[in-house]
């Protein structure tokens, strides 16, 4: 079953137009979603939590419009865009304590279980902790409600490799709990270690939306390479003499 | 709602907004113009917007579970709740100026507007010019809050000069009695600031949903 299907996805800005875009995110699953920077990765994501408004495109949440049910659907969904950027002069606490009042389902145990896995400290402000610590501190809140999908716009970035580490852990310990992890990165031996599928993206367009064992293995039969890396330069790197030419 | 309420009280008002409201207290002022009172307490809201701005609360609400609209009907009814907080002071002002007060020296040679239920109407149609020039400006963007408050800035100077130097017209002479004349007809007049106040408030509120669903984050 899918917790997520986006279908025909078009959002234009000047000098950039998100083509058509069509996925779907199954339960239980974790999808890395990767591209350049500028491929339009935030503004599908962002698309899909209704923060910007695409001009055509269907997306459903468990079956259910988005559109029609936005309440619903996001105490359902966790999102967390890198580093908590909100608040920064308020403390964490006073933030919570705000925030868990819109979820039912929030998880108190699960909240402090998080707090104390990242070390982090309730009476601090978000400006007091490195950019790590707040993307340590998004991810606490978007786990903390029980989310059945966890939607994450670079969640390792600005992580240190040990922090990096115990987040690809809770992502397989998630998977494996039945929750979905939708994610972006440009750090693709992460995706390596523990998505299933990957959806990528280029200029704007969808280049597959597959198993990640697939693309890998028909990829390199095309001799395209044989890791995400390799295949991303395969597709995408043009060279400075072809663009001056152009 | 009542919980966006909650959260715009504890996350997204600054502690000048709940200062400012002492300018209510303003409209005992004798040789002032007392209309200004209610364009402070505009601008104490006003502080929460910069405040807004700074902290990201937009994005914050707009990612909470619930329709991206309520984000706008929160800030509306917060804006709303310090305005009748503040039209509640000045009814109590006015009430204790035109009883109390009444035969004090100061009113009785009072130049400037003294504190009536036209004064209270006056108060209200600056309110209500908050809440279509500021608000109804700020949620094209959600962020710019400059030419807002600007145009917000000039519809009350124009509202205050023409509310303070409505009794030197003939006829007029009345509203500006300490201790009030022709009650009714001040009443009529503070009624229909009322409903402008609801019937526009309402308006600004149901366009700025429309704009702000439109707005990319």
């Amino acid at each position: 079953m899918n917790v997520l299907e986006i279908q025909g996805l078009c959002k234009t800005y000047p000098g950039f137009y998100l083509d058509n875009v069509s996925f779907s995110v199954e339960r239980g699953s974790v999808m890395g979603f990767i591209g350049r920077n500028g491929a339009g990765k935030t503004t599908t994501l962002k698309s899909v939590l209704n923060l910007v408004r695409p001009e055509a495109g269907e997306i459903r949440y468990f079956g259910l419009d988005l559109a029609k049910h936005e309440g619903e659907i996001k105490k359902r969904i966790g999102y967390a865009g890198g580093a908590v950027d909100y608040y920064k002069r308020k403390k964490i606490r006073e933030v919570v304590a705000v925030t868990r009042t819109f979820y039912d389902n929030w998880d108190e145990s699960e909240y402090r279980r998080f707090l104390n896995l990242f070390s982090l400290d309730e009476n601090k402000t978000p400006a007091q902790l490195s950019e790590g610590m707040r993307v340590k501190l998004n991810l606490t809140l978007a786990l903390s409600h029980k989310a059945e999908l966890l939607i994450l716009d670079e969640p390792t970035s600005g992580l240190d490799p040990v922090s990096r580490e115990e987040l690809l852990e809770v992502f397989r310990y998630l998977r494996d709990q039945g929750v979905s992890v939708l994610f972006s990165t440009h750090i693709t031996s992460d995706l390596e270690k523990c998505a299933d599928d990957i959806t990528y993206i280029a200029r704007g367009r969808l280049i597959t939306s597959s198993p990640l064992a697939d693309f890998l293995r028909r990829s390199a039969a095309e001799g395209a390479g044989s890791s995400l890396d390799e295949i991303m330069v395969h597709y995408e790197k043009e060279s400075l003499y072809e663009k001056n030419a152009g | 709602m009542k919980k966006m309420l909650d959260k715009e009280l504890r996350l997204a008002t600054s502690p000048l907004a709940w200062v400012f409201l002492a300018a209510a207290m303003m409209a005992f002022l004798p040789g002032y113009p007392i209309l200004m009172s209610a364009f402070f307490i505009g601008l104490g809201t006003f502080q929460s917007f910069q405040a807004v701005r700074e902290s990201n609360d937009i994005l914050y609400t707009a990612l909470l579970p619930v329709p991206k609209r309520d984000a706008v009907l929160a800030k509306y009814l917060s804006v709303c709740f310090f305005q009748m907080v503040g039209f509640a002071m000045m009814t109590a002002v006015t009430a204790v100026r035109m009883t109390l007060l009444k035969d004090a020296a100061v009113y009785r040679t009072n130049a400037l507007m003294n504190a009536s239920p036209v004064f209270l109407a006056f108060a209200l149609l600056i309110f209500t010019a908050f809440n279509v020039c500021f608000l109804g400006g700020f949620f094209k963007t959600a962020h710019a809050i400059g030419v807002p408050f600007l145009a917000y800035g000039v519809v009350t100077l124009l509202l205050v000069t023409v509310g303070e130097s409505l009794h030197f017209f003939p006829g007029l002479r009345f509203l500006n009695a300490p201790g009030g004349e022709r009650m009714g007809l001040q009443f009529c007049a503070l009624a229909a600031a009322a409903c402008v106040y609801a019937l526009l408030t309402v308006l600004s509120c149901r366009a700025s949903i429309r704009r702000f669903e439109r707005i990319d984050l």
